[in-house]
């Protein structure tokens, strides 16, 4: 039995097919490709898999931000939040945890407690603690985003609150002649300490990380300032489209259970 | 009609044989159209913003409604009650002191009430008389509650409503108990309610009065409320006095009695998941730490503060928590 799993972000959409507990596909796309590419609009919008992959799936679910963008023909679409925290107890394999997931656009913390999503913070207003923020810092600096995750030493004092002025604040800082990997951290820095707030209420020990900007390498190394532990989920990127297969799976039996 | 305000559930019986209405001061507050302008009364008077909105309302309703006399629980409920009986002597108003105690027994409690008796001029016969009056109301309000979970025939803010009234038997218990008999007619006549998902409701009752509908929107039913039911002295005919009446009686007492009684609830009303509620800037948030520890369901922790209405950030919690339950419940078979 295939499960197809799509989790459409605002910077992409993930693809994950799992056969039973297995992962056989994964696909990311540009949102802009995926639309454009892959789906048309008959009365509602398909998406024709076909033209990706010929393996066949079962049944088939999506999430992402806001209901309505995630309303595609033949799937089942469910609440962003579940699909997350299904996606990190099945990656973990833990029932109690802190997931924080950082996206292109939002920030989500969740506690998870007996499997169960039991509280949770979301960015409002402002996505400048996100992963875009980190995007829009690199350009300024000429650099790829894996280099510029490498470098959390020493890191120059970015104080805005703003995305925007933060470039600003951050030319001035070239002009001054600071070195590229100061810069580069006080980049990583300025994200960690936007996160510090949302993070406050949620104390343990342990924390997983999910979303783009898990692989950050100098983000993760700040955050083990907060918690004991701080583990990237392995596959953070999919973590919601591993969520809807986990989700697709159980509904999946359940359908063949009723029918039988 | 002498009344008298009470700041939570006392032994009213003892109110009643001296000849008073026990009128309990939250009630009035929270069926008010507008409970903000209580709240705004203590807060002119210098009331902290961060301080309970149960214990303000009570203060401004006490003093915009000219009441004579109180009597306040000073061990037993929270602290805030001991300075608000202090604050509301100090405005002229009578305070009478009661006491649940600390120790959780017989002796203790039974000194407690006869102290109560004493300064209210009431002998105990008088006492055993008034409680023998209200059994057949509390005889009825206990069917109610049973309706709302052996049959779900019962809304979860009736189930509150009802069971929250009886720490004043909504000032006349005979006119009570007649309102209750045509209810629990119109409830028996009813269809089972179809809701998919049991919740318990634990804590304090909310000040977020729409709560129970929010939950009934996502497909869920509050089949339990603890310390309303409390209220109800559901215990009354299995006990042999006012003394072990109020013994039995959960809620002043220590987290721990409190948590064995929840337990058996969960399982004798086959709940799926506690919503455990306090009021914002309250030491009940910390009890929730051992209820959680305690509970083997999942449970939610939620505060409410000035505002009747459940606020958007809490709602989506309530949402993303009620959802992910009821896919634990339905896809339990399929992991087995």
């Amino acid at each position: 039995m295939n499960v197809l799993g799509a989790d459409m972000g605002s910077r992409a959409v993930k693809l994950i097919i799992m056969n039973d507990d297995k992962v056989i596909y994964k696909k990311q796309l540009s949102t802009m490709e995926f639309y454009r590419d892959y789906c048309n609009y008959r009365d509602s919008l398909h998406f024709d898999l076909s033209r990706l992959t010929d393996i066949p799936v079962d049944i088939k679910i999506s999430t992402g931000y806001g209901r309505n963008n995630t309303n595609l023909n033949d799937f089942t679409s469910i609440n962003e939040l579940k699909a997350h925290a299904l996606g990190a107890c099945y990656q973990s394999k833990e029932e109690d945890f802190i997931l924080l997931d950082i996206g292109g656009q939002d920030v989500k913390v969740m506690r998870i407690e007996n499997s169960v999503l039991t509280n949770m913070d979301l960015n409002d207003k402002c996505a400048a603690s996100c992963g875009r923020y980190l995007e829009n810092m690199a350009n300024v600096l000429e650099v790829s985003l894996e280099t510029l995750s490498e470098y959390s030493g020493n890191p120059v004092e970015l104080n805005s609150t703003c995305a925007v002025f933060s470039e600003s604040e951050l030319i001035g800082k070239i002009a001054e002649g600071i070195s590229l990997d100061r810069l580069c951290a006080g980049v990583n820095y300025s994200l960690f300490r936007r996160l510090k707030g949302i993070l406050s209420h949620y104390k343990a020990k342990k924390l997983f990380v999910g979303g783009g900007v898990a692989s950050n390498k100098a983000v993760i190394k700040f955050l083990g300032t907060e918690y004991d532990e701080v583990i990237p989920l392995p596959d953070a990127q999919f973590n919601g489209a591993i969520g809807c297969c986990v989700y697709g799976k159980m509904l999946y039996k359940l359908n063949n259970l009723e029918s039988n | 009609m002498k009344y008298i305000g009470i700041t939570t559930t006392v032994p009213s019986e003892v109110l009643i044989a001296a000849g008073y209405t026990p009128l309990d001061l939250n009630n009035i507050f929270i069926t008010a159209d507008d409970i903000s302008k209580y709240i705004k009364i203590a807060e002119e008077d210098g009331f902290p913003a961060s301080y309970c909105s149960w214990i303000k309302g009570i203060y401004g309703v006490c003093l915009s409604h000219d009441i004579k006399e109180i009597v306040a629980v000073v061990s037993g409920d929270c602290s805030n009650s001991i300075v608000l009986s202090e604050l509301l002597a100090d405005r002229g108003i009578i305070v009478h002191p009661f006491e649940f105690p600390i120790s959780r027994d017989y002796l203790s409690i039974k000194s407690s009430i006869d102290k109560f008796m004493n300064h209210f001029n009431v002998s105990l016969e008088e006492v055993e008389s008034v409680r023998k009056s209200l059994s057949p109301l509390r005889n009825k309000i206990i069917e109610l509650d049973k309706l709302s979970y052996t049959e779900c025939k019962v809304k979860g803010f009736e189930n509150h409503l009802y069971q929250v009234c009886m720490s004043d038997f909504n000032l006349d218990y005979k006119k009570f108990e007649l309102e209750i008999d045509e209810k629990l007619i119109e409830i028996r006549n009813r269809e089972s309610l179809p809701f998919s998902l049991r919740i318990g409701y634990v804590g304090v009752p909310p000040i977020t009065t729409d709560l129970y509908d929010f939950i009934e929107s996502q497909n869920a039913c509050v089949v339990y409320n603890e310390v309303q039911r409390e209220f109800s002295m559901h215990r009354h005919s299995d006990c042999r006095d006012v003394y072990e009446q109020y013994l039995l009686f959960t809620y002043p007492y220590d987290t721990g009695s409190r948590i064995s009684e929840i337990k058996k609830q969960i399982e004798e009303r086959k709940i799926d998941a506690i919503i455990y509620y306090n009021q914002a800037f309250c030491y009940r948030s910390v009890q929730y730490l051992l209820m959680k520890k305690a509970i083997d369901i999942p449970i939610l922790h939620i505060e409410g503060d000035k505002s009747v209405n459940v606020d958007a950030r809490t709602k989506l919690r309530l949402e993303a928590f009620i959802d992910m339950v009821k896919d634990r419940k339905l896809f339990k078979n399929c992991s087995e």
